[in-house]
């Protein structure tokens, strides 16, 4: 492994720029995430930062079950993340449509059909503490050496 | 000038230098009394299904045999956590937090039973929910496809072109008649009561 690489390597481990994005919820996952921006939570002593600009995100947050607007919309916004990327769905919404999914209702659930999801916080909602250590596991293992493993 | 002195003097305390690079705030833990998804305790399901009526998410906990032994199993991504499933067990089978402890110190409990409703300006009588419910058809075998029956024990049956629901109280909630009905002209809703203190 290249200098380069173990460098960036160390600085990508401790710093994680997250976009949340709310394909049709009810709010309540979105609180939660609010939750964790909170001094009992305080996600930037682990260099996590939310921007919520797709343009300079590393993970996207996905909470909601997919409801018609979105057909459209999300895909577009994915590719617009630069890579290495990575998209997080929150809840039980983005898994399987949570209480939504009922007969007679306009939700397509799960999300992973729209775009690629590498992990699912079940819960409805998740607590903070979920979403925080999902983060933290799954980003250095996706953003590790992806300079060297990308060719 | 003076106030500068002081301010460099202050920040260059070793305990204050100390504390500055090292602070963390407190580890992420999940405090015991957390409603997490329920998980089994050692006693015995009776597979009496209470768990499965009560649970307003879809598909989030089915009762299976495995092993010759009837087990509920939460399915995650399902669950939204509620403990209705917790409250509702007549076994204390399932177990979160603090649920059994104040289930037992409220004795609660809680009654379901099921209210059948049928929209008569789009019902057009053709029985199909009345042939296709498991529970009239133990009661009355020799029911007609046309939905009319002779027995006035059964739930519901087609009487002068017109479904009329007799006996509500018998419906177990399954809701077979919702999915045979091409009109959507029937509806089950659950009904639940929640009861404190021993019953009489
Ligand atoms: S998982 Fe539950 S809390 Fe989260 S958005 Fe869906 S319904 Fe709301
Ligand atoms: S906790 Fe609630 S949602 Fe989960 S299985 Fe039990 S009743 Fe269903
Ligand atoms: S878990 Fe409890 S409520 Fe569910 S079927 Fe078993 S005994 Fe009945
Ligand atoms: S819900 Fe089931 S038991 Fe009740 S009336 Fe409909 S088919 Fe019969």
């Amino acid at each position: 492994m290249s200098l380069l690489q173990s460098l960036k390597n160390a600085v990508r481990s401790r710093s994680i720029h997250v976009a949340y994005v709310n394909v049709g919820s009810c709010n309540g996952c979105d609180i939660e995430i609010l939750a964790c921006l909170s001094p009992r939570y305080d996600i930037e002593q682990y260099g996590i930062y939310v921007h919520n600009n797709p343009r300079e995100a590393d993970v996207l947050l996905i909470t909601g079950a997919f409801s018609p607007q979105w057909e459209d919309k999300l895909k577009p916004l994915w590719d617009k993340i630069p890579h290495p990327k990575v998209a997080v769905a929150i809840g039980n919404c983005p898994i399987s449509g949570c209480v939504f999914n009922r007969p007679e209702t306009l939700v397509d659930p799960p999300v992973s059909k729209h775009i690629p999801i590498a992990a699912e916080i079940p819960g409805c909602p998740p607590r903070p503490t979920e979403i925080i250590s999902t983060i933290l596991s799954l980003a250095p293992i996706i953003f590790k050496d992806y300079e060297e493993t990308k060719k | 000038m003076f106030s500068i002195i002081y301010y460099i003097r202050e920040f260059l305390r070793p305990q204050w230098i100390t504390t500055f690079f090292t602070a963390k705030t407190a580890p992420l833990v999940t405090p015991p009394y957390f409603r997490d998804f329920p998980e089994l305790t050692d006693k015995e399901c009776t597979h009496c299904l209470a768990c499965m009526m009560i649970c307003p998410a879809p598909d989030a906990i089915t009762v299976v045999k495995r092993e010759e032994i009837w087990r509920p199993e939460i399915t995650k991504g399902h669950c939204i956590r509620c403990g209705l499933c917790i409250e509702a067990c007549p076994e204390d089978v399932l177990t979160s937090g603090r649920i059994l402890a104040y289930k037992k110190e409220e004795e609660l409990t809680l009654k379901g039973t099921f209210h059948i409703e049928i929209d008569q300006s789009k019902c057009m009588g053709c029985g199909n929910c009345t042939v296709a419910c498991p529970v009239n058809r133990e009661i009355d075998p020799s029911l007609r496809s046309s939905g009319t029956s002779s027995s006035g024990e059964v739930i519901m049956r087609v009487d002068t072109g017109q479904n009329k629901v007799l006996h509500e109280e018998k419906c177990t909630g399954c809701k077979t008649c919702e999915e045979s009905c091409s009109n959507q002209a029937i509806r089950v809703a659950r009904v639940v009561e929640a009861l404190q203190g021993v019953e009489e």
